[in-house]
């Protein structure tokens, strides 16, 4: 007997169907033209024309603002995102306990991810770290320089940086799941074994708990990528000072939108595209070395 | 103050084992934990409470005041001029706009990727993990290869100056919300779908009458977090809107933010309270959907 | 079972009529430009203060031209051109479009505006204008844009705080050395003189005091060859800052395009270099008496100009030509309009409305019209608008003089890569 009779295949591709539709129109298509636009010179104004692979040559050998906005991303991401999900696994770790404010709590430290990418939360993170603003203020009551964070490309960065931390709350939410998901007699086991706390944190927490810092991780790298908004409203679209914020979606942006350069920016697009696919591909490959993974049907 | 319902989990208290079998330690423990872990939480809230209190400051005030917390006059009229908005619309226009879209995406997404999730994760059919495959590429496509060459094809197609570019794409499912139900429903027994099958049900029928009461939660999930995403949205509408009358509440914002001569920062820092206001009061009333599906995502992924 | 797939189908159909509703819902009377000839698009950028006078010459136009509906279109000035760029790719283009002379030059030579020679006299009437200022809308001998009123460039500065330096007063003639010696001197008294120049603005008015442009007049490459001019202009702006007569780079980043952390609305610093028209906002946040001063010498004459702040140009796709030259018209030659506009697009351009409304204006405002009409007799043509890529041109210069005033570059060192990477953007963008 077949497997998938024709009834069967119909029904399934009409639930599925708009999912098809909307890849095909939204997403394939417009890759292929990203990646035919990627080979041209293309302004808007006037058709696109071939220009074979000046755009990635220009890219890779002479325009040091793209490999600056590569080092600043590189910045962004890899300091960001473990710091991102060292904070959120220690908060979801003191969080995982009984007391009944948990949910309060819980409530409180997710807030700042729910309201992060809104213009609101990078209008008021410029306002807090403006010359005169409270982290300044509180740097000089403790006695200490008041530093230009919008002066230094360092300093720009490590606010982005800074802001980025600040939402850790989603990630928070799945390790403290992942907590739940740990059995106490686990933990029991180890005491009457007489494990130390740090030693159970890597011998029970940490394993048992890797699946879901891989799919963290895969997914805060992703997204860490490709932010955009904070950047783009706490230089005011600039990406300063010099190009310290300069993130590579503000400058693919900069590059299609406010230069017109539709076809160096689907060149960009597809370099990232590639390199995310790249990355992603290591993590899940190198995950089967660091990755735990509990025996199916476990639920 | 709480009590706990069950023992503070050992490697939740790294510091305190040490003392654990002290009495002292036992009773202050509570205490101490709920000053720290309290003390935390007013840090990551400062800069929202910040925000809120200056905005109750007089636009002048702000930038020379900004590290004592309470205005030294309490004034309401950033809120009056921050709500008159920019250029003869009124921020309510802005954040009516913003609701249109928002509610016409997230209907459309939600059903959209209902249907799509229930396909996926109860249909046997020629091709299912290869789209399924797919569907978990787009969720880590970068936006950015897109973004283009959407650009040219929704202005070739009229879409300029319209909600098109925005809400129509969310009618055919979102890959995260794809995966978050899919998630939900093979949780479900699938016991329950044969029965409700040898009882004649179709798939519709067996989609709408029993998979969908039952991952309600999912649900209610997607329709939270893409009611946040649009509310929040600012690329779309900067590319896509053109006529103050059709802008969002980000636009509005922002035309705060770009100012060539004089800015209002208290009306600014108003309207920022006010735009964060449904987002805050959508979040308290439902965080335990929120939570629960965030945490659902993870788990298993 | 047939009735399942009816079901299924139905939701389908259900969903499609779904999406076209909303499509018709959000597209409906949008883009398309005027069909019934009766409907103007207009679009413009600027800040809050402009939008609401804007509407209201608008409504007063409406009231007096019944019939004519007018549809608006703003944005900041970033937001403006992205939104621009793909309606002129499309043919969508607002019928009346407030136009920039860093970009009309693109918009021109595209093919997306009309030549509005033939309108002129008939439908828009010039006869107050001087014939300097109509021919700073000519690209290539087309009249590509009307202006909206002319700048000057000038110091504005709080004389109260320049006498607290220790400086009378500011000379009419004063050059680059007496600008050097001044700021020094504010600058033992613990005041900042200025806060450096724009970039590009001010680099290209050195360069025409020494008988040069930014631009060449083709819009091909750079006007000048010698990097000396560059050292020379950017040295001494690095060397201000680095005495510290202007603040340091970091501070400048750091309260950029935020007027109120300004050194001068702040009351540290003497002054700050600009447009005319941007003399009331700055004198309304400060709050103080304030003084207009002009641009420094050797051979100011040379480098001063009228700008037009902006142009209003008509879209060659526009179906309501007519109507929208009837605007421009009104928007040049009526007097109640501009006593709502008031000099906010610069000082209007017809001599006889710019006397009309003088008695309307403020002390500020009257300030920058009687500044503006000392320096008319002085200034020289301008030079040709900037060609297109001139938007990446000016990005990749302000980014060199960051690095220069950031001592991670010299002038010198600075100098030579400017022109290369800027004549590579210009040549590129050549069709």
């Amino acid at each position: 007997m077949r497997n998938h009779s024709l009834k069967a295949n119909l029904t399934g591709y009409a639930f599925i169907s708009p999912f098809i539709i909307g890849f095909l129109a939204f997403t394939l298509i417009p890759m292929f033209i990203s990646l035919y636009l990627s080979f041209t010179s293309y302004n808007l104004f006037s058709p696109p024309r071939w220009v074979g692979l000046d755009n990635f040559e220009k890219m890779f050998t002479g325009d040091p603002k793209y490999w600056n906005s590569v080092k600043v991303t590189l910045y962004y991401v890899f300091i960001g995102v473990p710091l991102r999900l060292t904070f959120a696994l220690f908060v979801a770790m003191i969080l995982n306990t009984g007391s009944k404010m948990i949910g309060t709590y819980r409530t409180i430290y997710y807030l700042p991810s729910i309201i992060g990418g809104s213009v609101a939360v990078s209008i008021m993170w410029r306002n807090i770290f403006s010359e005169q603003g409270i982290v300044n203020g509180l740097l000089m009551a403790l006695g200490a320089a008041p530093v230009q964070w919008f002066g230094d490309p360092g300093a720009a960065l490590s606010m982005l940086i800074t802001l980025s931390v600040w939402q850790f709350g989603s990630s928070m939410l799945i390790f403290l799941a992942g907590l739940k998901n740990i059995s106490p007699e686990m933990y029991e086991a180890a005491s009457v074994d007489g494990a130390h706390p740090v030693r159970k944190f890597f011998s029970i927490t940490l394993p048992l708990l890797s699946p879901i810092i891989l799919f963290n991780l895969i997914m805060q790298t992703i997204s860490a990528f490709m932010t955009f908004v904070p950047a783009y409203i706490i230089s005011k679209g600039e990406g300063g000072p010099m190009d310290g914020t300069m993130l590579y979606s503000l400058y693919l942006f900069r590059q299609a939108f406010m230069f017109n350069n539709m076809g160096y920016a689907s060149a960009m697009a597809w370099v990232m595209l590639i390199f995310i696919g790249v990355l992603t591909l290591i993590l899940f490959k190198t995950s089967k070395m660091w990755v735990f993974y509990e025996s199916e049907g476990g639920r | 103050m709480a009590e706990p319902k069950v023992p503070v989990s050992e490697y939740g208290s790294m510091a305190g084992t040490r003392l654990q079998k002290g009495a002292v330690w036992r009773k202050v423990k509570w205490p101490v934990y709920h000053i720290l872990v309290g003390a935390l939480a007013l840090l990551m809230l400062y800069p929202i409470i910040w925000m809120f209190f200056s905005s109750f400051k007089e636009s002048r005030t702000i930038f020379t005041t900004a590290t004592t917390l309470l205005p030294a006059d309490w004034v309401w009229s950033n809120y009056v001029s921050g709500w008159k908005g920019i250029g003869g619309y009124s921020f309510g226009h802005y954040m009516w706009n913003s609701l249109v879209i928002v509610v016409l995406s997230t209907l459309g997404v939600v059903i959209s990727s209902a249907l799509i999730a229930f396909g996926f994760a109860r249909l046997n059919f020629a091709g299912r993990n290869f789209w399924f495959g797919v569907m978990m590429v787009t969720l880590m496509l970068p936006h950015d290869v897109v973004l283009v060459p959407q650009y040219i094809i929704f202005t070739k197609l009229g879409w300029l100056n319209t909600i098109n570019p925005i809400v129509i794409p969310q009618f055919f499912g979102a890959p995260f919300f794809i995966f978050l139900m899919v998630q939900f429903i093979r949780t479900i027994p699938k016991e329950l779908d044969e029965a409700a099958t040898i009882d004649g049900c179709g798939k519709f029928r067996l989609f709408i009458q029993i998979i969908m009461p039952l991952i309600k939660a999912s649900l209610a999930t997607a329709a939270i977090f893409s009611f946040y995403w649009r509310w929040e949205d600012l690329l779309g509408p900067v590319l896509y809107l053109n006529s103050p009358d059709k802008y969002t509440v980000s636009m509005g914002l922002k035309m705060f933010l770009d100012s060539e001569s004089a800015s209002n920062w208290g009306g600014m820092f108003a309207m920022s309270m006010v735009s964060l206001l449904p987002v805050i009061l959508v979040f308290f009333l439902f965080q335990k959907h929120i939570v629960e599906g965030i945490s659902s995502s993870g788990i298993k992924g | 079972m047939k009735m399942r797939k009816t079901v299924a189908l139905a939701t389908m159909v259900a969903i499609l009529l779904l999406i076209t509703a909303c499509g018709n819902s959000g597209g409906g009377n949008a883009s398309g430009g005027a069909q019934d000839g009766k409907t103007l698009r207009i679009a413009w950028w600027g800040s809050d203060a402009r939008h609401e006078y804007t509407q209201k010459v608008i409504d007063l136009y409406k009231k007096q031209n019944p019939g004519v509906n007018i549809d608006i279109e703003y944005a900041s000035f970033d937001d403006y051109w992205k939104k621009l760029a793909p309606q002129a790719a499309a043919n969508q283009l607002p019928d009346i479009m407030q136009m920039d002379i860093s970009y009309i030059s693109q918009y021109a030579k595209n093919g997306q505006l009309e030549d509005l020679k033939p309108y002129i006299g008939s439908k828009i009437k010039l006869e107050d204008v001087s014939e300097n200022v109509v021919s700073t809308g000519l690209i290539g001998g087309t009249q590509y844009g009307i202006p909206t009123g002319v700048n000057v460039l000038g110091f504005q500065y709080n004389p109260e705080l320049l006498k607290k330096a220790g400086i009378n007063e500011i000379p009419a003639d004063w050059t680059w050395d007496d600008y050097k010696k001044m700021a020094m001197q504010a600058k033992e008294k613990g005041i900042y003189f200025d806060e450096s120049m724009t970039a590009d603005i001010f680099f290209n008015y050195f360069l025409r005091t020494k008988g040069h442009t930014l631009y060449n007049a083709e819009g091909t490459a750079l006007g000048y060859e010698d990097d000396a001019l560059f050292s020379e202009f950017f040295g001494t702006l690095s060397q201000m800052i680095k005495e510290g007569a202007a603040p340091s780079q970091e501070t400048l980043s750091q309260n950029k395009g935020i007027l109120e952390e300004s050194t001068v609305v702040k009351g540290t610093g003497i002054g700050t270099w600009q447009w005319s028209n941007q003399f009331v906002a700055l004198q309304k946040v400060a709050d103080r008496p304030m003084a207009l001063a002009p641009m420094l010498g050797p051979d100011m004459e040379k480098g001063i100009y009228m700008q037009p702040s902006m142009y209003w140009s008509i879209a060659s796709s526009s179906q309501s030509k007519d109507e929208a030259a009837k605007f421009i018209d009104f928007w040049v030659n009526n007097e109640e309009a501009n006593k709502l506009i008031k000099g906010e697009r610069g000082v209007p351009i017809s001599s006889k409305i710019k006397e009309s409304v003088t008695p309307d204006l403020t002390e500020a405002e009257k300030q920058v019209f009687d500044f503006v009409s000392e320096m008319e007799p002085k200034a020289s043509p301008m030079s040709p608008p900037p060609p297109v890529g001139s938007a990446e041109v000016i990005a990749t210069l302000a980014d060199y003089v960051e690095q220069i005033n950031f001592g991670q570059t010299t002038p010198e060192e600075a100098a030579p890569k400017f022109r290369a990477d800027a004549n590579a953007i210009l040549s590129n963008n050549q069709p």
